[in-house]
Formats: structure tokens, sequence, C-alpha cells
């Protein structure tokens, strides 16, 4: 028989590598082996696809979340604000920069709040302003009788479509329900224009240069000057790109591990290629050539699912951006430029165990034996310069100025930074785990053997609980007590109502003088509100000055022209006709002496509200009434009093202006420190001491559980009928789904990923499984072997994850670490004894079976 | 000239204590044609000798040719273009590529070396006929028993120009009539001028061969001519 070829083609006269033949015939082998193993690589698949598909909804939300500047802009560059006096200042911007929209603003108070609604005289079909504008149902107002709200103004005023709103005096019909789509949160009431007769404030839109703008000199009525910035596309473009590295970092990490098991699967099929002839390009080739597929294939199911679930999750991110969204209004050139870096950073990681396949002997490859793994030291010393680099990246970002390039830079170099000591530590569990019984010891010097696959998971498992691990912590920080907050998000602060707080004298808000049975029956009502919230109302009393007077503000005026406030006297206790009588309570403030016009008067700054510290108050917060000293007058957390004293306001017309002053004794406790809580409470020694009186002031009502919007409604309708108002949590989300939502989706993806390579390594270890068993070795030693794999793993994993996410943050706050005080303990004990206890049970469930093959199959 | 020279071929594993020789001075010729059989127990150096005969391992010391060219100067390249060319291997387990049909695993070698996948796919149908089992042609190796993976296996490593055949215990995983039928296969293929060398426990096996080399301790200890075997009745001079 005749086996030779009639004739050879050129090719190999160069010598070459098989040229175009060669490439065809192992992409081929590459394609009917993806097919044939798919199975196996399921896994490496859908933690691509998982990271592109979070890409493309990163990508999406970063390019769609920013607020964005057409929600005060709306199509103008420029705007103007002034008071109600200065329609001088808005002629004289007509003249100097032409087209202008005007704006007039004023507001109305929400009964039974303390909170006001802004009431907008603007035309919807406006130049400048239309885009801030949106009609979600009903019409437009036209008329002098008619109003358009928000759906929260409605829900505020319970009042619907058809439905008549009294505001300062003016009875109007609401036509319908309007929004800002640019800013949801926007909480107005819209007229038509000309509506607002005695503006509070007028805005103007227009374009201008900013030159322009700085040119224009108003008469002083003018309270604000802005032009729109570039800041926003920025803030998109590095959030977008802050996203695809992360993304790309753990695709390839993933890919890493995936190609890494891959890899030690085909070692023989890569050693008879060789063996056959193959170059080491053939061989590599082999690796890339399923790179390419598993790269493509897992991204493009990614970008589908991405998109899909950006579709389904537009409308939630719509509440939590608070503005609308349209799904379709997405950076396309980024989704796809995520998706080809995805593609290219898969093929990147099977480059390297391609490379390593194909350097290996050929003998050596036959056996199947792995490559004894590189000294752990090698990778020790760049991982921990990288390490040092990143953070000295995040620490110079500069928080409170962020600069992206940073950012990534410092997030790259520390994760490549521990991916590169994951080889130490691996080692270092092993010989930790010397004198551990024999199927932990081996399960931890397995981990060791087969390092190359272990280090990239564990790489790829510390990213994503590092993500996890931030999320939480930032998300505790940003929930966390801060001075900038007004209420925790379980509290209400009832008010004796006084129209606002509208009477203030000398810095302080005025409480209503009620009598005792006036009190009496106001105290039932907050009961029963308490009640229908599961929670107690705690009463709050402030102390008054005796010798100073009371003061009644005077209702007839026009809402929105000024309030009459009018001195009564000392004696009087009893609310004035058509008025409130109010007395002004003590508080902390700097008093300073002031020079003006030849007079000398004082100003007082810093005011802080003082609570009497009653036993019920002390109690809610924990603290014993025997923990404070008995010269102590005010109890604080507070460290920012030097300086201040304890004021009130003096006497009679007759008495010269300025409050009496008393020097405190303060004594620092375990106090809130939201502005509106009565965190600083004055004690009864001080009371007595100052020759004080109480009254009573409100009540402090603590839920069990933060309040939803409908609860405060509620308590709204609740309030604005009882004579009182109440105050609640403004501003900052619920961050603990957001906490629990990023703990949970990291340990999935961790136990994913230990799946992948805990399988792969005891599934090659499985003639020890069988040389164990022919031993004497129970199921429960096959268990415990594969047990302890996952739980070291992942222990490991949590370990470093989390330890880098806290110096990467340490890095990132240094200038301020208080926000790091805050622990999310929960969600980090998940991580670090949750998810290794689950990987060991997982282990232990899933293995035990006796081994059936051994180790050293054949190819076919 | 030799299909294939050794000459004072050694081989060293480890270093220290570890130090294993498994090839010591080793000296062997195989001339086109020859069928040299390599006998030794475990341990002996039988598989390095052959691992090294076919380039796939450096010897520490000493030369191997291979149609008369040294080995041990050509790159990695080259050393795949040899093997390409003008070595086939056959191994006790096949090792077939299971993502290929048995025609596409025979036409590997050709494709690899730039035959454009028609070509190749005749070259290797015709192998595959050559050898009984053209039937078989577009079955993956998972659907062919033993001894037809190891025809495809024989196929792949005799299809194209190669004038050297190393089979490592070629039927150790078969019974005994798919040994004998293989054994007959790397016989004919040696009547048709290619050098084989085999290496096997088999001393029936072994019977077959023009000349049977015993190894101990890396050592050539002996090398005898068998007593004209079954295979002698198939050479072109026998006499009935």
């Amino acid at each position: 028989m005749s086996l030779a070829l009639e004739e050879r083609p050129s090719v190999l006269e160069s010598g070459g590598n098989g040229g175009g033949p060669a490439r065809r015939a192992i992409y081929l082998w590459a394609w009917r082996l993806f097919r044939r193993e798919w199975r196996q690589q399921v896994l490496v698949l859908a933690l691509v696809a998982l990271a592109v598909a979070a890409t493309v909804v990163g990508v999406a939300f970063g390019y769609n979340a920013a607020h964005s500047a057409d929600s005060t802009f709306g199509a103008a560059n420029s705007l103007m604000t002034f008071d109600g006096s200065g329609r001088a200042d808005v002629t004289a911007a007509r003249q100097a920069f032409g087209t202008i929209e005007e704006i007039a603003h004023t507001s109305i108070a929400i009964p039974g709040s303390l909170d006001k609604v802004d009431v907008r005289a603007q035309d919807p079909n406006g130049k400048f302003g239309h885009p801030m504008l949106r009609l979600v149902t009903g019409r437009y107002p036209t008329g002098a009788g008619e109003i358009a709200l928000t759906r929260a103004a409605a829900t505020s005023f319970n009042v619907q479509v058809g439905g008549r709103l009294v505001d300062n005096g003016h009875a109007r019909t609401v036509v319908g329900l309007v929004e800002n789509p640019f800013d949801l949160n926007d909480n107005f009431a819209l007229v038509a224009p000309g509506q607002i007769t005695s503006p509070t404030q007028v805005t103007i839109l227009f374009n201008a240069s900013p030159q322009k703008v700085m040119d224009f000199r108003p008469t002083g009525n003018a309270t604000g000057i802005g032009t729109r910035g570039a800041l926003n596309q920025t803030a998109a473009a590095a959030a977008i790109l802050a996203v695809e590295t992360i993304s790309l970092l753990f695709v390839g990490l993933v890919s890493a591990a995936g190609f890494a098991v891959m890899a030690q699967r085909r070692l023989r099929a890569l050693g008879m290629l060789g063996a056959l002839g193959a170059t080491d390009r053939h061989v590599r080739l082999a690796m890339v050539a399923n790179g390419v597929v598993a790269g493509v294939v897992g991204s493009v199911i990614g970008a589908v699912v991405g998109l899909m679930s950006w579709i389904v999750l537009a409308p939630q991110i719509e509440k939590l951006a608070k503005h609308r969204i349209d799904v379709f209004h997405l950076p396309w050139w980024a989704i796809g430029m995520a998706v080809a870096l995805a593609v290219l950073t898969a093929v990147a990681a099977a480059w390297w165990p391609a490379r390593s396949a194909a350097r290996a002997s050929i003998v050596t490859a036959l056996s199947g034996r792995p490559a004894p793994p590189k000294p752990a030291h090698r990778f020790a010393g760049a991982g921990g310069v990288m390490l040092l680099a990143g953070f000295a990246c995040l620490a110079f970002a500069d928080r409170t100025k962020p600069n992206a390039y940073l950012i990534i830079a410092g997030t790259v170099t520390t994760t490549f930074g521990m991916l590169f000591l994951g080889p130490l530590f691996i080692r270092a569990i092993a010989v930790v785990g010397r004198r551990a019984p024999i199927a932990l010891r081996l399960a931890l010097r397995d981990l060791a053997r087969y390092q190359a696959r272990s280090a990239a998971a564990l790489g790829a498992i510390s990213l994503a609980l590092a993500i996890a691990a931030t999320v939480a912590v930032s998300a505790a920080a940003l929930a966390a007590p801060r001075s900038t907050a007004n209420l925790p998000t379980n509290e209400i602060l009832v008010y004796l109502d006084n129209s606002n707080n509208a009477v203030f004298v000398e810095g302080a808000a005025g409480v209503p003088v009620r009598t005792a049975a006036q009190t009496q029956a106001v105290q039932t009502k907050v009961g029963a509100l308490a009640a229908t919230l599961h929670a107690v109302a705690i009463p709050l009393t402030q102390a008054v000055n005796p010798a100073s007077g009371t003061f009644s503000l005077d209702q007839s005026g026009p809402r929105g022209s000024g309030l009459s406030i009018r001195h009564k006297g000392p004696a009087s206790a009893s609310s004035s006709a058509g008025g409130i009588d109010v007395k002004v309570p003590v508080q902390l403030a700097r008093v300073t002496t002031i020079h003006r016009g030849g007079h000398t008067g004082i100003e007082l700054t810093g005011t802080v509200p003082l609570y009497i510290a009653t036993p019920a108050l002390l109690r809610h917060y924990g603290i014993n009434t025997t923990d404070i000293n008995a010269n102590t007058d005010i109890v604080t957390a507070r460290t920012d009093t030097k300086g201040l004293v304890v004021t009130a306001p003096r006497g009679g017309p007759a008495a010269p202006r300025g409050p009496y002053e008393w020097q405190p004794t303060i004594q620092l406790a375990k106090l809130p420190t939201y502005t509106s809580d009565p965190g600083t409470l004055l004690t009864t020694h001080a009371l007595r001491a100052f020759g004080l009186k109480p009254i009573s002031a409100g009540w402090l009502i603590q839920t069990p559980h933060p309040l939803t919007a409908s609860q405060i409604n509620t308590a709204q309708r609740a309030a604005s009928g009882a004579g009182i108002a109440i105050a609640t949590h403004r501003g900052e989300a619920s961050y603990a789904k957001l906490r629990n939502g990023a703990t949970a989706i990291g340990i999935l993806v961790a136990l994913g990923i230990l799946a992948m390579t805990v399988g792969l390594i005891r599934s090659e270890t499985a003639n020890d499984l069988r040389t164990l068993a022919a031993t004497g070795a129970t199921s429960t030693t096959r268990r415990t072997l594969t047990g302890a794999t996952a739980g070291a793993l992942a222990l490991l994993g949590a370990l470093l994850g989390t330890g880098g996410a806290y110096l990467a943050l340490i890095a990132w706050h240094r200038s301020d670490l208080h926000p790091l005080t805050h622990v999310p303990i929960a969600n980090l004990v998940v991580i670090i004894v949750g998810l290794p206890l689950i990987a060991v049970t997982a282990g232990w469930l899933l293995a035990g079976r006796e081994p059936s093959t051994i180790a050293h199959q054949p190819l076919d | 000239m030799s299909a294939l020279e050794l000459r004072g071929v050694s081989k060293v594993y480890g270093d220290g204590p570890t130090e294993v020789h498994a090839l010591r001075n080793v000296d062997l010729s195989v001339e086109a044609g020859m069928l040299v059989a390599v006998m030794g127990p475990s341990g002996s150096g039988k598989s390095t000798l052959l691992t090294i005969a076919g380039s796939l391992e450096v010897p520490t010391s000493g030369e191997v040719l291979v149609d008369g060219v040294p080995v041990a100067n050509m790159s990695r390249n080259d050393r795949a273009r040899l093997r390409r060319r003008s070595i086939g291997y056959v191994f006790q387990d096949f090792n077939l590529l299971a993502g290929l049909t048995s025609v596409e695993n025979v036409a590997l070698p050709l494709e690899l070396d730039g035959v454009t996948a028609k070509k190749a796919r005749v070259a290797g149908m015709h192998a595959l006929e050559e050898l009984g089992i053209g039937d078989r042609a577009s079955h993956f190796p998972d659907e062919l028993s033993g001894g037809e993976r190891q025809r495809v296996a024989i196929a792949r490593a005799v299809v194209g120009d190669r004038h050297l055949l190393l089979a490592d215990e070629p039927s150790g995983a078969l019974d005994s009539v798919n040994a004998e039928a293989v054994i007959r296969l790397v016989r004919a293929a040696c009547q048709r001028g290619v050098a084989g060398v085999i290496v096997t426990h088999d001393a029936q096996l072994a019977s077959w061969a023009d000349r049977v080399v015993f190894l101990r301790d890396g050592r050539i200890v002996d090398q005898t001519m068998p007593p004209p075997g079954p295979e002698s009745l198939l050479s072109p001079g026998a006499t009935s």
C-alpha cells in the first residue's frame, strides 16, 4: 500500500507552521471540543456572561443615573435666581441676554408637616423650561383657578385630579399631575404663568456665554447664578470606565481560572498534538481558539442578558436615580467596547495557560501530570509592590474631588497585587495545615499542588468578595448616623404646631403655649398615632426663662408676605385671638457682640436646641440617670460645644435686648447626632440652677422598622387635624437592600468559582481518593477532602477580599476614617464565616461518592 | 544511512538525591524496513528510549540522528516538523483526539504540515482503507472498539511520507486477536520500507521483530536476532 502523498504543498518547503490548513485543523478541533465539552465550560461561560451582563447594566446605569443638569437648566445653558423683589434685574437680564424664560416661585405649607411645597408659575411650552415639565395625567393649568401637582405633592395635600386645593387663601382646582422628568424628587405645584403675583423667588433661564453671564451685574437681589457644566458627562464617563475596568478584571480572573482548568483537562490531548508534530504555536492556538469561542459565546449571552435585565430593571432604577430613564438611551459604543474587550480579555486569559501548556514537555503532558508549581515568593514580591502602589493611587485619588484615572489604576493594581499574593497565601495555608488530620492536610496540599488554577480562582473569588465588602462597608458608612441627616429612618418627631416653625425669636423656634387640658388632648392623639405604628410616644419638654415674655404670631396678614410677631409680656399664657402664642425656649448658642451703624447688638450663632433630660427620654437613649454627674448642666454627644452658652430671651419690651447667658457644665454621653433629634439635653439640675421652667414641646416616636412613605403620609394627615406637625427622615435612601444584595451576589459568584475550581482539583486527584478508599478511608474522609478544599479556598478568598477592600477603603478615606467605624458586622460575618461554611457544607454533601475511575484516563 | 541512530545516549532525570539514570550510554541503529523490538522490565528505560528516539525528549548526553540528521541541533519548531514528516507514534492507550473523527485524526499531521484539508482527508481515507477500517472513517474515537482505535492510531502514524514508526506497547490495551492484527500492520509497514521500533513486554509480539533489544537499568544488556516467526511467511523471499 502507498500512504505517501502524491504532492507536497509548497508551504512545507518553507518549514513554516503549516499555514492556513494547520490553523483550520486546530480551529476545527477547538470548536468540536467546545461543543463536546460545553457542559464542563458552562461555569466559565456563566461567569463571563454574568460579568458582561453586569457591565452592560452597570454601564447603562452609570450613563443614565447621573443627575442631569436639565433638571434645573432645562434647555438653557444659564440661570439666575432673584428674590421676589428683583423685577428690575429680570428686566435688565432680558435686555442683556435677549430671550429669557421667567419662572416665578412661592410656597404652600403642607398641613401637618414642617415641609413646604414649591409653587411655580411656568409655561409648559417655554423655550427653555419645557424639558423640566412632563404631564403625567390630566392637563396643564391654564387659568387663575387651576393648579397641577406632582404625585408626591398630591399625596401630601391628599387631593386628586379634579379636587380642590386651598393655598394661601386661594382655592384652585387640581387639573393634572406633573413631574420634572429629570428630577423625580422635585416636589412642586404648577400654576399658569402670571398666577403668582407676589413671588418669593424668580428664576430666569437663558442662553449666554459664560463671559456674558459674568459681565452681568445684578442690583443685589440675585441669589444664584449658574452655568451648565460638563461635570455630568465627565462623571458618567468615569463611572462607565470604572465599571468596565472592574468587570474586565473579573472576566480576566474568571477566564484565567477557567482556562487553567481547561488546559489541565486537555493536557494529554495537547501533548498528543505536540507528539504529532504540532508546533508550540499550534498548541497555543488550540487553547486560544477555545478562549475566543468561550469569550464570544459568554459575551454575547452576557450582552443579551444584560440588555434584557436593564429593560426590566430600568423602572426600579428610575426610582433610585430619581429621574425618568429612556431604556434605549444607552452608550452603545461603550457596550460594544465592553463586549469586545471581554472577548479580548478571555482570549488573553486563555493565552497564559496556553503558553504554559505549549512550553510543557510533551512527555510530561502525555502523562497528564501538572507542571510543578512555581515558587510562590517570585509572585509575592511583585504582588506586594502592586498592592502598595494600588493603595497609594487610591490614597492620592482625593475623595473630595475624585480622580477617575487614579481610582481605576488603584483598583487594577490592588487586584493584581492580591492575585500575585494568592500563591503565597495558598502555600502558607498548606504549611499551617501540616499537623491537621489527613483529609484536611491533603486538601490543603492539593491546593498548593494545583497552585496555578487555585491562585487564579482565589483572585477571582477575592475580587468578587472585595466588591461585595466594599459595597457593604460603603453603604454602612452612608447609612450611619451623620451630622447632616435630620433624623433616623425609623423616627417621627412631633411638634406642637406653630405654623411651620415660623416664629423664630433670637434663633430659636417658638414653642406654642398650651393649657394642660389642650396638651392632654394632643397627647391622646399622638399616643393614638404612635399606637398605629406599634410604637410609644415619648414626651419632649424644653425649658423657658419665666422672665421672658410670650410672643404672638398674628396670622391675619397674607401668607408669604411676612408674619407679624408681637410681644405680649411675660404673664400671658393664653392664645390670642386669630394668632398663636409662643414661648421661646432656652438654647445653646455662641453669643457675639456686633457693632453696626453706630449700634451695638448681639448675634447668636451655632444654636443648638435643648430638651430636658427627663427620665423617660434618658431611658429611651439607654442612659442611666445615675451616670449623669450631679453638677452636669448639659448632656450631649457633640464635641463642638466649646464657647457655647445657654441663652434665653429677656423679659418684656422694656427690658434690654439680648439674652440671659449661663456657662454650662457639659458632660459627653452616647446620644444621637442627627440634626433634628433631641440629642443635647438639659439636666434637671440645670433646670433648678438656672431657675427655668419646663414647657411641653413635642413627642418622639421611634418605630421598630424604617417608616414607609405610606406611614409618613398617614401620620401627616393625622397630624394636620390635631394641631401638631411632624418631621421625619429626609434625603438618603435605605442602604440595607444594597448592602445585602451586594453580599448575596458576591457570595453566589464566589460559590460558582469554587464549584468550577474545586470540582477540577478533586477530579484530578481521583487517584488519591481511590488510594484512600483502598486503604480503608470512609466516605467521611472523601467528603472532608472536598469540603476542606472548598472551605479553605473560600476562607482565603473571604479574608483576602475583605482585607483588601478595607485596606483600599482606608487608603481612600485616609483624610477622615470616621465613616469606616460603622462596620456592617452581619454582612462581613456572612462573607467571612458564612461563605466558608456554605462551601464546606456543599463540598461535604456533593462529594463522598466512591471514585469509579482512576485519574489517568485515555484521551479517547 | 540508518533511519534512526542513537549514539551513546544517556538520560538523567532529577538531580542530587533524586537523580535517576533512565538510559546509560545506549547505542542503537535501525535501518529502513527493519522492525526492532525493545524489551525489558519496568523502569528499564524502554519508554524513555522511545521518547528520545521520537524527539519528544532531549537526551542528557549522546546523539540522536533521524535519517542521518542530528536532532540535538534542531529548534523546537524543526523538531515538530520532523515529527510531522518523518516520525509516527503509536501509544498503548491510542491517544486519538476526541473531537475529531477517525479520518480527521489520521489527516491531522498532514494538515498541521500545511496540506489542504481536502488532500489530507483523501490521504487519511486511503490510509484507513489500507488498514481495513475505511467504513469507520466518520466515526469519533469513542464510537470505535479498542482494535479499531489502534488501527486508526497506526494509520495516523504512517500517513504521509513517514519512515520511522515508534510504538509504545501498541497492543497493551488489546486482546490477543487484536494484538496480533496490530503487529501485523506494523510489520507490513516496515516491509514497505518504514523503520520500526516497538516497545513491548510480550515475547510473542517481539518475535515478529527483526531484532530484539533487551534493556535493564538503562543499559542494553543483550541484542538478539529471533528465530524466524510467523512473520517470515510474509517476507517476499520466504519459501513455503
